[in-house]
């Protein structure tokens, strides 16, 4: 599963890296690597079994808090 | 340069929202603490919803070939303008990935007990994918076919449908109390018929601005479909409307003509996914579209690959399973989107007009 995750991310890169690099548009590369970096992160940890909290449980945190119902 | 170079036309602006509001209440409508009072409900909804319209349409108008991300900057300033640009993105995305969840889970529980929920989400967000990285003018052109193939399918299948119904079991007429009824209204008019405030994304693409107003037929035309089908499944099912987790579902289910038209079902999941299809695309599309703006790229397309690993990550962590997605659309969801769907507009609306902004041509 894991080395599936690996080629999937790194697929990504191979097909987006090319032209980001080529066309020398950094901003462009430093938002596409930062969400790249995040789905990483996120989708590493969930496929190792780490339970990332929801933001579901923030939100409804938050409306009760504002809305004692 | 232009990061959408693609334009729509107002009849595609038509069935583009009318796909995008049947994403997913074609499969279920949380008007079910209404009872018998279901489809009415809907329409009292898609008049609240028509309040939001009307809302971020004059915003649209006021502000032409402007996405919501643009304009922002010039009401708010540029520091409080991103914080909230930031907010409605998160908002798109989360919309996409609760979306992703609820249809995946649907095919899981009905059709493909055995597939894990990730495999099939990644098939999903590969097509959206390729349909996000087409462009605006593709998604418009999908939903057209689609939502005409959705239409004629609610039309057929109320028809053949109508041997099994039994209308008493609409009755009795306003059997609930008006606090329920207000509340369920309040839910339909955000779950399927508010989300449409993605559209103040897509009214910047569109061919001539005065069109932005046919929202409005588009919104009253789905909850004509829509109330249509919530007061076929109650009379089709009666009193086991309220308790099934997916009503439509059991309602086709119940299809039989002659003993040989029967179990329908699978061929109208057909139907359900394209229009998920539609509205996980549209949600993608301008999440999309908004980080690009907000961060001013020159194209968003490298955006797309990892924004749907985040949108399958997101949908996996959301809920443990479907009645924690069910409590919350019906508890949560009505009050969470308040504030994009009608709190953000009207006072960006109110600030606009009263600084005057944007200042006239001379």
């Amino acid at each position: 599963m894991l080395i599936l995750l690996f080629l999937a991310f790194l697929l990504m890169l191979w097909l987006e890296l090319p032209t980001l690099l080529r066309k020398k548009q950094w901003r462009r590369l430093a938002v596409f690597l930062v969400l790249w970096l995040l789905g990483f992160v996120m989708s590493f940890l969930l496929s190792i079994g780490v339970k990332l909290p929801s933001p579901v449980k923030g939100i409804e945190y938050v409306i009760k808090f504002f809305l004692p119902l | 340069m232009k990061l959408e170079s693609g334009k729509i036309s107002g009849s595609q602006l038509i069935f583009l929202a009318m796909g995008f509001i049947f994403g997913t209440s074609d499969i279920v409508i949380p008007v079910q603490a209404a009872r018998q009072m279901g489809w009415l409900t809907v329409l009292s909804g898609a008049l609240e919803a028509l309040v939001f319209a009307a809302i971020f349409t004059a915003l649209a108008m006021r502000f032409r070939g402007k996405t919501l991300i643009e304009f922002n900057d010039m009401i708010y300033g540029a520091l409080f303008g991103k914080i909230i640009s930031l907010l409605y993105i998160w908002y798109f995305l989360h919309l996409a990935s609760l979306n992703m969840k609820f249809i995946n889970d649907f095919f899981m529980a009905i059709i493909y007990p055995e597939t894990p929920l990730v495999v099939l989400m990644i098939f999903l967000t590969l097509i959206c994918a390729s349909a996000v990285r087409n462009g605006l003018e593709v998604i418009a052109r999908c939903s057209v076919l689609l939502t005409i193939f959705t239409i004629f399918f609610y039309i057929a299948d109320t028809l053949m449908l109508l041997k099994e119904s039994d209308v008493s079991n609409l009755l009795p007429f306003m059997g609930i109390s008006w606090r329920a009824f207000l509340l369920s209204s309040h839910r339909a008019a955000t779950l399927p018929f508010g989300e449409t405030v993605v559209f103040i994304m897509i009214f910047a693409f569109l061919n001539k601005h005065t069109e932005a107003k046919k929202i409005n037929l588009a919104i009253i035309l789905a909850a004509i479909a829509v109330s249509m089908v919530t007061a076929r499944n109650t009379a089709v099912l009666g009193n086991l409307t309220y308790i099934v987790t997916y009503p439509s579902f059991m309602a086709l289910r119940q299809i039989n003509i002659g003993e040989i038209l029967n179990r329908m079902e699978l061929t109208v999941t057909i139907m359900f996914l394209s229009m998920a299809f539609v509205k996980i695309s549209l949600l993608y599309y301008t999440t999309a579209l908004g980080i690009a703006q907000l961060f001013h790229l020159r194209s968003y397309l490298p955006l797309v690959l990892p924004l749907g690993a985040i949108i399958i990550a997101l949908g996996m962590i959301n809920f443990d399973n479907t009645i924690q997605d069910i409590y919350f659309s019906a508890n949560f969801y009505p009050i969470y989107c308040l504030p994009f769907q009608i709190g953000f507009p009207l006072l960006s609306l109110i600030i606009a007009v009263i600084r005057g902004i944007p200042k006239k041509e001379p």
